[in-house]
């Protein structure tokens, strides 16, 4: 069970039972169960059932609407491979979420520095663009360090909206601050030996395949993090119960800082992951951060299962609303599934009712 | 939401009408705010006639800011409910008005009330469905960033508001109050937006006074509380966001009129609750006299900057010709206000000062 | 409490006072006045920082490079060879602060402006300038919704984005039928703002009067896009054998790697007013992904002796290659400058009056010398069909401003 978050703030009761924090170590449920968030089994299952239902139906309409099986068979992958990426991306922002409840804007952003990180790196040295994980991931864990301690932590950085200032203030510098010292110039990172193959005639590129794998790894490493480790333990207790965490002798304020700079880390490693897919500018956090938080909410905050379901949905969503509605932004497609989710379910689509 | 407390002497009125016992108040609170409010007004007044036109428009630009501040610092400042979305309202209010002019020759004025209605509708269809399903914080957030969004994405793709193109308002020759056009450094621009500012921040000072006032600011420091004594907590809520979204649209549509020109991105853009949102906070978030300080400050910040960038000091001198510094002092001005005033220029000021 | 409030109110006022007046190098000491002795003043608006900061730069220096020319043939001779000034601005990429920058230019006593690079920033400039009666003769912008409005002191020296998307029309008719491989059906790949739907439609409507059929017509969102590989799909399925792609830098190119990715059968891939397949930094970027890509845009003339000369000079004196905007520039100063001249003196309206008599030779390609319609659009502006060959851009049509023939064909197909 990943969902180490409480429902704050999406909760009617503001001091709601923190799910899944609470089951004891030893009985982890199926880990299928619980990469999709855990819960009740046949509920579980039940909204599984409905989800992939909805999707075989808006399938075959986009295959009615479009009439053509190649195109809908490649936007289907397409989709997928995408939505590889903002779960990837979304992962360190939910588990950011889920055990500091800091709405972090600066995801993107950490994201941008992460890849002119990359993009530095490759253009220096010659690396192979992956290798730079090995500077990427580390930098961007300290960054987000820093940040915590910095900005974050302590009282100033307390309510809702003074968080949502504080790092909407530091997304804004990041981004200007690239843009002085790398210029608004684009820049691209290439793969060595990029490679493609067919796929029952859709195209599927190395880079997004790496990508996707990428971001199954990554969560598959989160959760054993979260679950197999005494770290993980003790981050699942602070998220579900910062003032018992602190009596039974954790310290709370270090293992928010380390939880801020993992989940800053994850970024990072999405970046360099992401960066041979996409031009490279300083303002490219935008256009994941809104699909980031939509993920996030699908998902359930906290939610690290949840996020690369999430992801994955959103892909698709996004893909088919070009399908559907001609001339229209693949956003608006995302944004209307985002406001009926958390209308409806704002605890995310495997998250708990409260 | 209950860490704000009322500054700007709001407190006694703002806890259940109590009205703790001063030692001979000259003035009840709102009298001496809209005392305060008229004189602001007058020292305004002159202001156009000694600025040198480019700084006129600045003026200007400071007075739309602080109209959007007002509407925001209403809704999510008194009420306590975070707006991430009032680019719908300032959108809903521009477009309207911009709409009903250029389509079918109305005037301007009738636009702004069309436009203020529109929004008010919009907002509190949103504000329903987000307090029908107990939207809070981060999440109420969310929702309504997502609202603005979608109005975006619908008017760049929709006909009849002209898509991604937007509409430019017609030049007619002279001037004329009715269609709200003068020559382009005509002070009369100033004296408008500075009268709509004005009955804005009246209606602000009255409505924190007001019973509906009282009873949202009770609200948000404890809704359960004021819930379970029987405050119809949805209907004054609504209130708040209608008077708020009015107030935003009001900032739209003058917008349209002295810049002549809106398109989907300028209207609706992100950018554009940001804007708002900042004003408040750095002035000092659920205060009377908040948005003023912070439409002074960020409404001239990029001005200043440019100016600095125009002739730079030696020290300055490598910075010239280096893109974003403007943003990275705002980003910067903004994290620090934040870190080390939290809240705000003159929420801190007013603690400072009873202490 | 009332006495100190009061305090704090005329405190503000004083920090507004302050912070305006701060900004305010020069008195408003009366555009008239500014005019008449000293330098003539042209102002030049163009976002100088912002996302957009690279193409504002050299356009600015461009506008420098035509003051500097004008200064060294002995300044504007009517005047008794009063020199020119730049007065310079920066939009930030805003369209308030293009107004507001606008309004401080005129109020230094600019006679005339040039700029913005952007649409939504020379829309508002526009108005400024059409309130203040001063001219302003656009270098860059792309919009023909200005011209639509009888401004009379709008001029604007590049094809506008119908003339380009009609050129491109009638340039793939030409092209195609003379390598023998005639266009049948062309699909449109295009962003979804103004700036693409608009290329998408004028070139649908100019293509129907060639008897070329279109579809399908796809849009994406530039902002959000980073995958278009099923919209690629989709063309390879409509049998459509010309791919007319209308899009920002970021996605044309990522543009072209799903169509190396998918490889339709196209005979020809054709830039609209495409803002990367023209762009030497595309061919660095795209490799050999953009060989033989073609499009049709304005740019700087190429078989110019004088461009080219202008060209070298801002290479040497800057480190980069001149780009087309920054050409344009030069021109658009040009364009002011000699208005002043013949109009011996810089009254706004006699300038406005010589500026729309112009005859002024452009660096940037057209038909002949700059002239002006009555809307205010270049009568002689002349968009020009590039190609990518062997890593280079070349000017390939029409026939007097090619560099070398069109190959039309793709890499991928024999």
């Amino acid at each position: 069970m990943s969902n180490i978050g409480n429902q704050k703030g999406a909760a009617l009761a503001p001091d709601a039972e923190a799910p899944g924090a609470a089951s004891p170590r030893g009985k982890a449920p199926h880990p299928l169960r619980a990469a999709l968030g855990g819960g009740g089994n046949a509920a579980i299952l039940k909204r599984v059932a409905i989800i992939g239902g909805a999707l075989v139906i808006a399938i075959a309409v986009a295959l009615l609407k479009s009439g053509s099986g190649l195109v809908v068979w490649q936007s289907v992958v397409t989709g997928l491979l995408m939505g590889g990426l903002y779960g990837l991306i979304a992962m360190g922002l939910t588990l950011i979420f889920g055990v500091l409840d800091i709405v972090n804007f600066a995801h993107g952003a950490l994201l941008a520095v992460a890849m002119f990180i990359a993009f530095g790196v490759v253009q220096g040295t010659g690396l192979h663009p992956y290798l730079t994980l090995l500077v990427a991931v580390p930098a961007l864990f300290l960054i987000g360090g820093v940040v915590h301690r910095g900005l974050l932590s302590g009282t100033g950085g307390g309510s809702l909206e003074n968080q949502l200032l504080i790092t909407l203030g530091l997304s804004l510098l990041l981004e200007n601050g690239l843009l002085m010292f790398f210029g608004a110039e684009p820049k691209t990172v290439t793969l060595p030996g990029d490679f493609q193959f067919g796929l029952f005639g859709a195209v599927v590129t190395g880079a997004r395949l790496y990508a996707f794998v990428g971001a199954l790894l990554l969560g598959a490493l989160l959760f054993w993090l979260l679950r197999r480790t005494r770290f993980g333990t003790a981050i699942r207790a602070v998220a579900a119960n910062g003032p018992g965490a602190e009596l039974v002798g954790i310290n709370v304020r270090r293992i928010h800082t380390l939880t801020f700079a993992i989940g800053t880390a994850c970024a990072g490693a999405a970046a360099v992951l992401a960066a041979p897919l996409i031009t490279v500018t300083p303002t490219l956090g935008e256009q994941f951060n809104i699909t980031a938080f939509v993920v996030v909410v699908l998902g359930g905050m906290g939610n690290v299962g949840g996020a690369l379901v999430g992801g994955l949905l959103i892909g698709l969503v996004e893909q088919l609303t070009t399908i559907y509605m001609d001339g229209q932004s693949s956003l608006l497609g995302v944004f209307v599934v985002f406001v009926v989710v958390l209308f409806l379910r704002p605890q995310g689509l495997f998250g708990r009712r409260a | 939401m209950t860490g704000i407390t009322i500054a700007g002497g709001t407190g006694p009125a703002g806890r259940g009408g109590t009205g703790r016992a001063t030692k001979a108040p000259p003035l009840r609170p709102q009298n001496r705010q809209l005392a305060i409010l008229l004189v602001l007004l007058l020292v305004a007044i002159p202001l156009p006639l000694i600025l040198p036109s480019a700084q006129g428009a600045v003026a200007v630009r400071i007075l739309i800011f602080l109209l959007m501040a007002v509407g925001w610092n209403i809704m999510s400042g008194f009420g306590g409910m975070f707006s991430f979305g009032h680019a719908a309202y300032f959108g809903l209010g521009a477009y309207t008005s911009a709409y009903l002019l250029v389509e079918h020759g109305v005037s301007p004025w009738i636009g702004m009330l069309a436009g203020m209605a529109v929004a008010a509708g919009v907002a509190v269809v949103i504000g329903y469905f987000a307090f029908r399903y107990k939207l809070q914080g981060a999440y109420f957030a969310l929702a309504t960033f997502a609202f603005a969004e979608m109005l975006r994405l619908i008017v760049t793709s929709t006909e009849f508001t002209n898509k991604a193109v937007g509409f430019s308002v017609p030049l007619i020759q002279g001037s004329s109050l009715w269609k709200i056009q003068f020559a382009a450094d005509s002070p009369a621009y100033f004296w408008i937006a500075l009268a709509l500012a004005g009955l804005a921040g009246a209606a602000s000072i009255l409505f924190l006074h007001s019973r509906s006032g009282r009873y949202v600011t009770a609200i948000r420091d404890d809704e359960l509380a004021a819930a379970s004594l029987g405050t119809p907590v949805m209907r004054h809520k609504l209130m708040t966001v209608a008077l708020s979204a009015a107030i935003t649209a009001v900032a739209g549509a003058f917008y349209t009129q002295y810049y002549l020109f809106v398109n989907p991105d300028l209207a609706f853009g992100s950018s554009v609750s940001i804007q708002a949102i900042a004003t408040v906070v750095i002035g000092g978030i659920g205060t009377v006299w908040g948005p003023v300080v912070g439409a002074i400050i960020v409404g001239s910040l990029s001005d200043v900057t440019a100016t600095l960038l125009r002739t730079p000091p030696d020290f300055l001198n490598f910075l010239q010709g280096r893109s974003g510094l403007d943003v990275a002092l705002y980003a910067i001005l903004l994290i620090l206000i934040v870190r080390l005033l939290p809240k705000g220029i003159v929420g801190t000021a007013m603690a400072r000062w009873r202490r | 409490m009332s006495a100190r409030k009061l305090v704090a109110g005329l405190g503000a006022c004083a920090v507004l006072l302050a912070g305006c007046g701060g900004s305010a190098p020069s008195g408003a000491a009366g555009a008239a006045a500014g005019r008449d002795h000293g330098p003539v003043k042209i102002g030049a608006l163009h976002p100088v920082s912002g996302a957009n900061a690279v193409d504002g730069q050299q356009m600015r220096r461009g506008a420098q490079l035509a003051v500097e020319a004008i200064n060294a043939a002995g300044g504007i001779k009517s005047l008794g060879g009063r020199k020119v000034e730049l007065a310079e601005g920066d939009t930030q990429g805003k369209a308030e602060v293009g107004q507001s920058e606008a309004q401080r230019l005129i109020s230094e006593g600019a006679v005339g402006l040039v700029g913005t690079y952007q649409s939504a920033v020379s829309t508002n400039v526009a108005v400024v300038a059409e309130r203040n009666r001063v001219p302003f003769v656009m270098d860059v912008t792309a919009s023909d919704a200005i011209f639509a409005h009888g401004y009379r002191y709008a001029f604007r020296v590049q094809p506008g984005s119908e003339a380009i998307s009609a050129a491109a029309a009638a340039y793939l008719k030409e092209v195609s039928e003379k390598a023998g491989k005639p266009v049948r059906k062309v699909a449109f790949l295009h962003e979804q703002t103004d700036f693409g739907s608009g290329a998408a439609e004028a070139f649908s409507k100019a293509a129907a009067k060639l008897g070329i059929q279109m579809g399908p017509n796809i849009s994406y969102d530039a902002v959000t896009t980073s995958d278009l590989t099923a919209q690629i799909t989709q063309v390879k399925a409509s049998g459509a054998n010309v791919l007319a792609v209308a899009g920002y830098y970021r996605d044309s190119l990522l543009a072209a790697k799903a169509i190396n990715a998918v490889k339709p059968n196209l005979d020809a891939v054709w830039g609209v007013s495409n803002g990367a397949y023209d762009q030497p930094k595309f061919v660095t970027d795209a490799g050999a992904l953009g060989e033989r890509y073609f499009s049709t845009n304005y740019h700087y003339d190429a078989k110019n002796d004088q461009t080219t000369k202008l060209r070298a000079d801002y290479q040497r004196r800057f480190g980069a290659p001149m780009r087309t905007g920054a050409v344009l520039a030069y021109d658009a100063v040009q364009v002011i400058a000699q208005a002043v001249d013949r109009a011996g003196g810089t009254d706004a309206e006699k300038v406005r009056e010589a500026i729309s008599a112009s005859q002024v030779t452009p660096l940037a390609v057209g038909r002949g010398p700059i002239r002006f319609a009555a809307n205010g659009d270049n009568r002689n502006a002349l968009p020009v069909l590039m190609q990518i060959q062997g890593g280079q851009v070349k000017q390939v049509y029409p026939a007097e401003k090619a560099e070398s023939q069109p190959n039309y064909s793709v890499t991928w197909r024999p």
